[in-house]
């Protein structure tokens, strides 16, 4: 304790030199001081440690007693806290780097929003902007995360649920939309109606009466269901169902027998631009020739700082020396390649959806170097369309 | 009149079964082997140097010889030595 306190209070160490170093030291613990590790050194000095706070005592019995002080060195609190204070730079180094500390670690970093749509994600991320709550800002003066989460969810209808989180520099948010049903959905009466030529292989009416059957042909146009109930009576409902029915498709194709492929055969010449505003300046390779054997390719790098977007571009061109080459390929290859991007192109056409069942090659003929290829698809799809009922007056 | 005093202290000091360095201002010196003395009561440090310490009580010196003498310690009245220590003597003043 004693230690603690000494190193607290600090402590010297003093040389005493004088004749009468006994009454002087004897003199001072008779005012309270207190003395300890006291050395002879001769005749006439003696070395002690005296603590920090009765130097005053020590110093105003000093001329009575004609002794000489003088401080040999400082331990303790009072003396470090003195040797760093020194140390301006060292000082202001330190606070900083506290302050620096407290602000990055008090700065939001990122904001993560999981569970929405791109859109509402979009949105959510705008209303948090305009609480001032954006990558880069201080969280201090920053609403409380339950405080946004009402706010959130106040401001944007489409929320069902959102969870704000705070995981030391990130906002978290978890998101749950709203399912909405769609009540301005029309409910008029109508009807269902084929849309195109078809046979019918699978119906399901959800509401409405049925006027079809599987294996019925039927036309464009046709009446698949009616929602008028009963025969000959005005009641009418809206009509909803689907009709699965088989429809063909047929595909004319040419496809060249012999086909050029441009190929890149590893020489590469490179150019260097430097675009500042509209102003382009040619850096490195321009003086390298290339042909209409080339093909170039551009890469242009811009520099940004701090979102603000530097007016200086570096343009990067490559050119790729080309080889063509012929290649040809057999009737049978061809087939294949055709019905395979047939197929594929008649996918997008129709939508996820329809499903192609089964396909025929109807014809394939050679000419001019050239195949021509009829294909003919089956398809199974739904070809209800709703056909509202003009009901008059 | 001080022979009278002290006659009375002494007795005093007998009939209660008192310390007697507390009722006749002697000095109680401790000394822990021979590398510790710890001196209280005294009146003040006459002289010191590593081979000797002279200490003054009310009614004498106490003289202290020894090696590598040391004061650890001053306070108002006690005295902590460390050193070797060879001999306490004491110097009654007649």
């Amino acid at each position: 304790m004693k230690v603690q306190q000494d190193f607290f209070q600090g402590s010297m160490r003093v040389k005493v030199q004088g004749k009468m170093i006994e009454p002087f030291l004897q003199a001072c613990v008779r005012r309270g001081c207190v003395i300890s590790n006291i050395k002879r050194v001769n005749e006439h000095e003696a070395v002690m440690t005296i603590r920090l706070s009765e130097w005053k005592t020590f110093r105003q019995l000093r001329k009575k007693y004609r002794c000489k002080l003088s401080i040999l060195g400082g331990r303790g609190f009072p003396f470090y806290y003195r040797k760093i204070t020194q140390r301006k730079a060292l000082m202001a180094a330190f606070l900083l780097s506290v302050i620096v500390v407290f602000l990055l670690a008090n700065t939001l970093w990122s904001i993560k929003v999981e569970g929405l749509t791109p859109e509402l994600e979009a949105n959510v991320e705008k209303k948090l902007k305009s609480y001032g709550v954006s990558p880069g800002k201080l969280t201090i003066g920053m609403d409380d995360p339950n405080d946004i989460q009402r706010k959130l969810l106040d401001d944007i209808p489409d929320l069902l649920w959102i969870g704000v989180n705070k995981k030391g520099t990130s906002y978290q948010l978890y998101g749950v939309e709203k399912t909405r049903h769609d009540t301005s959905k029309n409910l008029r009466p109508s009807d269902l109606v084929a849309e195109k030529k078809g046979m019918i292989v699978k119906t399901f009416i959800e509401k409405g009466r049925p006027l079809v059957t599987v294996n019925d042909v039927v036309k464009k146009g046709q009446k698949l269901a009616t929602g008028q109930l009963v025969e000959d009576k005005d009641i009418f409902v809206h009509t909803e169902g689907e009709v699965i029915a088989e429809t063909w498709y047929k595909v004319d194709q040419s496809i060249p027998m012999t086909q050029v492929l441009q190929l890149t055969d590893g020489l590469e010449i490179k150019e260097y631009q430097l675009k500042i505003g509209s102003l382009t300046i040619p850096l490195w390779g321009w003086w390298k020739e290339n042909g209409p054997q080339f093909r170039s390719e551009n890469k242009e790098t811009s520099w940004e700082w701090f979102g603000w977007k530097l007016p200086i571009d570096l343009k990067a061109i490559h050119y790729y020396e080309i080889d063509s080459k012929k290649y040809e390929q057999s009737k049978d290859k061809i087939q294949k390649l055709g019905i395979i991007t047939a197929s594929e192109s008649l996918n997008q056409y129709l939508g996820k959806e329809a499903e192609i069942m089964k396909e025929k090659v109807l014809h394939l003929r050679e000419e001019n170097g050239k195949v021509k290829l009829i294909l003919l698809f089956k398809v199974h799809e739904n070809i209800a369309v709703t056909k509202y009922i003009s009901q008059g007056d | 009149m001080a022979k009278w005093q002290k006659q009375i202290r002494t007795w005093i000091g007998r009939y209660f079964d008192l310390p007697s360095d507390v009722m006749l201002d002697l000095p109680r010196i401790t000394t822990i082997g021979s590398i510790h003395v710890y001196i209280e009561n005294h009146t003040g440090l006459l002289h010191f140097s590593d081979h000797e310490v002279r200490i003054q009580y009310k009614q004498g010196q106490v003289k202290i010889i020894g090696k590598d003498l040391g004061v650890k310690m001053m306070l108002k009245e006690e005295l902590l030595l460390e050193g070797e220590i060879k001999s306490v003597e004491f110097l009654p003043e007649a």
